[in-house]
């Protein structure tokens, strides 16, 4: 496999490349590539931040009428969640199987929910995990159980004789069929009711509220009977639009911004068999088209791309949760904080005049001790007084940067292996005859020129 | 230029700004707007509680309603026999007197959300609940109207998606010199020198490069025409003063830019909130006193609106903690000295018909006044901005 095409497929499957991973790849085939990513990625690690406090309290909730101790515990799962943003981040960069990192980050910007209970949303983040390559219906079903997702779209309160429509709408606009002619508004009405009674516990298990499901016919795409929750997904499942909708977003996702409908019609024969996901995957990553030149270095990265990947060349941890939430504020991309049930902006939607600086700026105010002259928005639950803050006016990044793991890792590489595998378009021939005019003083300042190009900034 | 000078300026460096020839094309200086109307934009961000705001003292509903956090009819300024504004609110009165105010009553849309992400969202994007749009209005307003990023900032440092269209995002600042100073490192003006490709854009490659280029050349245009002016009004020393402030100076020395969004938050009282609105609202109207003023004495206030409002309003009956929670329809203010109806638009909000929530329901499409503000003070056709046909309100 032609070395361009490796870094391709380990970019865009698995945030970049180590260099021994790379000398490890070098001279296999295609095949064997692929299967190394997948293989790789087997096993299923949760991703856990203790939460010993709360856990407590959700097996017993003894107190839960104390209102101080409910503040603390709101406040407590605050901060664990800001704790889990790190962690999820570090996981990404380092776990070995990243290529199941990848498909959980592409999930969680599918499936999308927010929650300010952090044991809720890390159990989802973890279903999210261990079904990110295995079957769709499997995936839809259990997303569509937790608690943290029948919180967020309201199906906690979806009773028969009140529904609430807001999960069904958005199981057929967002996650399954796409903003299609397919389905009518009385779908949406019959569907939701097929939900009633779908709920969570206290601690956050998923119970079916016999009493609050109502159990009567429905009509819905055409088929009637007195459907639940399961059977609706099943006949959703049955539409070939839903295996377009996800092949079609997963293209975006992974090959490119433009669509081709001839290589996702392909796709959609692969996966509307039985919804396989790992299979479709392999298809992708097999396929020819995968690797044409316009496909290649054409993707924005996402701010969480960036991070990852900069910290997959130089290790570098921040030592305070809080200001990882603040970059990644700056970059536009707040990783467990999606804007809204749509998602994130994607594409050229990630950059604007500030975040485009701040992404030039990043890799030497992270590596360099440099500082970022920007503030962040308070947040709407601020006081006045946290709103009006200066403090982070010119802050200092407080970071730890292992520079020794990267000369462990970058001492054997040319600058131009350096050049290859960090950047993935052609570089602008202007910027390359500068590049090399300038001084050629160590591979740390390299590196760290090469991330601060516009070049950079694509995958 | 050695490695090392990038490095050691990687934060704020200042060099001369050099833009090959054949770039110059692209810069995008050069606004083109008919007219030269400014709107500015405020966000009381957290929900701001109307209800306290704008107080119906005669109403027995709102005392009964309101038993700890009600307002007085002693504390109030008397706007009527009916209605008084808060205490805090003692300057904006004086505004409110000289007939450079319209209050808009329960204003809102279908559905309501209210969750702050969402409220903002449908406000800022001018959607309907049950749309996502991935553009805000004013946004699209620069891709439509003013083709250009200079035609709107956001006194901030990241831009809402308010100022973002599909093709062209608004600038965010807050100080027009740092903003100049973080694009002058020499390392980025070193590689943009050294870009060769007249396609711009067309490839996602061109198209950053094009931003960079652009956020240099719009960082210089803003610095240079804005720093030999400095405003000679007394704003209050907090950052909501600041940002007025600073939009004050944008448009007094002549800055092209045509619409400024800046937001004032803390309005989320669900707890105590007797104390924190009236703070919050004495910072707003302290602040909004001496922009008016600082424009009215620099000739500017003729050409600028104002335009106040808050993602929801808060529901009539306070909790059990001394706050409100979120609730629906709310008031917005207009400011200017061109207001077709000074004082009250319309009728208090109804505190009998409430919605299934208990909350205010809403009688004025916020999109009708984004409508008239579009049509009747920029001059533009609303409908293509909005996704829609609103009749504009008669309200400049």
């Amino acid at each position: 496999m032609k070395k361009e095409d490796i870094l391709h497929v380990y970019q865009r499957a698995a945030f970049g490349m180590t260099p021994s991973k790379y000398k490890k790849e070098e001279n296999r085939s295609r095949i064997e590539v692929v299967q190394d990513l997948f293989a790789a990625s087997d096993k299923i690690e949760k991703l856990k931040v203790e939460t010993p406090e709360l856990d407590e309290f959700l097996e017993n909730y003894s107190e839960r009428n104390d209102r101080k101790k409910l503040r603390h515990l709101i406040q407590e799962s605050r901060s664990k969640t800001i704790e889990f943003n790190s962690l999820w981040l570090d996981r990404m960069a380092t776990s070995d199987a990243a290529f199941r990192e990848r498909m959980t980050l592409f999930w969680a910007t599918h499936f999308v929910v927010r929650s300010r209970n952090i044991i809720f949303y890390q159990k989802f983040n973890n279903t999210l995990r261990e079904n990110a390559l295995g079957n769709f219906r499997k995936l839809l079903l259990v997303v569509t159980q937790e608690s943290a997702m029948l919180d967020y779209l309201n199906n906690q309160q979806n009773k028969k004789g009140s529904p609430n429509e807001n999960f069904a709408r958005e199981l057929m606009e967002l996650f399954t069929l796409g903003e299609a002619t397919l389905y009518k508004e009385a779908d949406i009405k019959e569907s939701a009711r097929a939900f009633t009674g779908w709920g969570h516990t206290f601690n956050g298990h998923f119970v079916n509220r016999k009493k609050l499901h109502d159990d009567d016919e429905k009509t819905f795409l055409g088929k009637t009977g007195n459907f639940d929750g399961e059977a609706i997904v099943d006949i959703i499942l049955e539409q070939p639009e839903c295996a377009y909708f996800i092949c079609k977003k997963i293209y975006q996702y992974f090959v490119n911004d433009t669509i081709n409908e001839a290589h996702i019609a392909e796709m959609v024969k692969v996966f509307y068999v039985n919804y396989d996901i790992k299979e479709l995957m392999k298809f992708v990553f097999l396929s020819d088209w995968f690797y044409n030149q316009e496909n290649l270095g054409s993707k924005i990265k996402s701010p969480i791309d960036l991070l990852v990947g900069l910290k997959k060349v130089v290790p570098v941890s921040f030592n305070n949760d809080k200001q990882l939430v603040y970059v990644e504020r700056l970059l536009g991309q707040l990783l467990i904080e999606p804007p809204n049930v749509a998602g994130w902006p994607k594409g050229r939607g990630w950059i604007d005049a500030n975040t485009m600086m701040v992404r030039l700026k990043l890799p030497s105010v992270l590596l360099k001790n440099g500082v970022i002259a920007f503030d962040v928005k308070g947040e709407f639950e601020d006081s006045f007084e946290e709103f009006n803050k200066q403090s982070n006016l010119n802050r200092k990044l407080n970071v730890t940067v292992d520079w020794n793991q990267f000369t462990k890792n970058f001492n054997l590489l040319t600058y131009q292996d350096i050049t290859d595998l960090l950047i993935r378009c052609p570089i602008n021939n202007g910027t390359k005859e500068f590049l090399k005019n300038l001084e050629q003083v160590d591979k740390q300042e390299y590196c760290i020129q090469l991330m601060s190009l516009p070049e950079y900034q694509l995958s | 230029m050695k490695r090392r000078d990038f490095i050691r300026n990687s934060s704020l460096a200042s060099s001369v700004l050099f833009v090959p020839n054949f770039l110059k094309a692209f810069e995008s200086s050069q606004l083109k707007v008919d007219g030269n109307k400014k709107l500015v934009i405020l966000q009381l961000s957290g929900g701001n509680d109307g209800l306290n705001t704008l107080v119906q003292f005669n109403n027995d509903i709102y005392f009964k309603n309101r038993g700890t956090i009600g307002q007085q009819k002693n504390q109030l300024l008397s706007v009527s026999d009916e209605l008084g504004l808060h205490e805090s609110l003692k300057d904006f009165k004086t505004l409110y007197d000289e007939g450079l105010v319209s209050v808009i009553n329960d204003v809102g849309y279908p559905n309501p959300s209210r969750s702050h992400f969402r409220a903002t969202d449908i406000w800022q994007t001018a959607s309907s609940s049950n749309e996502f749009l991935k553009a805000g209005w004013i946004g699209r307003y620069l891709d439509t109207v003013s083709k250009s990023q200079l035609g709107a900032i956001e006194v901030d440092d990241t831009l809402s998606l308010l100022m973002k269209g599909e093709h062209i995002n608004g600038i965010a600042t807050k100080d027009a010199k740092l903003f100049f100073k973080t694009t002058q490192d020499p390392y980025f003006g070193a590689v943009l020198n050294n870009y060769k490709d007249a396609h711009l854009s067309e490839h996602n490659l061109g198209y950053l490069y094009k931003t960079v280029i652009d956020a240099k050349s719009s960082a210089k245009y803003i610095y240079e025409k804005t720093k030999l002016y400095d405003s000679k009004a007394e704003y209050p020393q907090n950052s909501f003063g600041k940002q007025l402030k600073t939009i004050s100076e944008f448009i007094s020395s002549g800055l092209e830019t045509q619409l400024y969004y800046a937001s004032l938050g803390g309005f989320d009282t669900h707890a105590n909130q007797v104390n924190s609105q009236k703070r919050l609202l004495e910072v707003f109207s302290t602040g909004i006193h001496t922009f008016i003023n600082d424009l009215k004495a620099t000739g500017a206030l003729k050409d600028t609106v104002v335009l106040v409002f808050s993602e929801f309003g808060r529901r009539l009956k306070q909790n059990a903690a001394n706050g409100t929670d979120h609730g629906a329809a709310n008031l917005v203010f207009l400011l200017g000295d061109k207001l077709k109806k000074p004082g009250m638009y319309n009728a208090p909000a109804n505190l009998v018909d409430l919605d299934s929530n208990g909350d205010i329901k809403y009688k004025v499409d916020f999109r009708n006044i984004y409508a008239s503000l579009l049509k009747d003070w920029l001059l533009t056709q609303p409908d293509a901005i909005l996704n829609g046909k609103f009749e504009s309100l008669n309200l400049v």
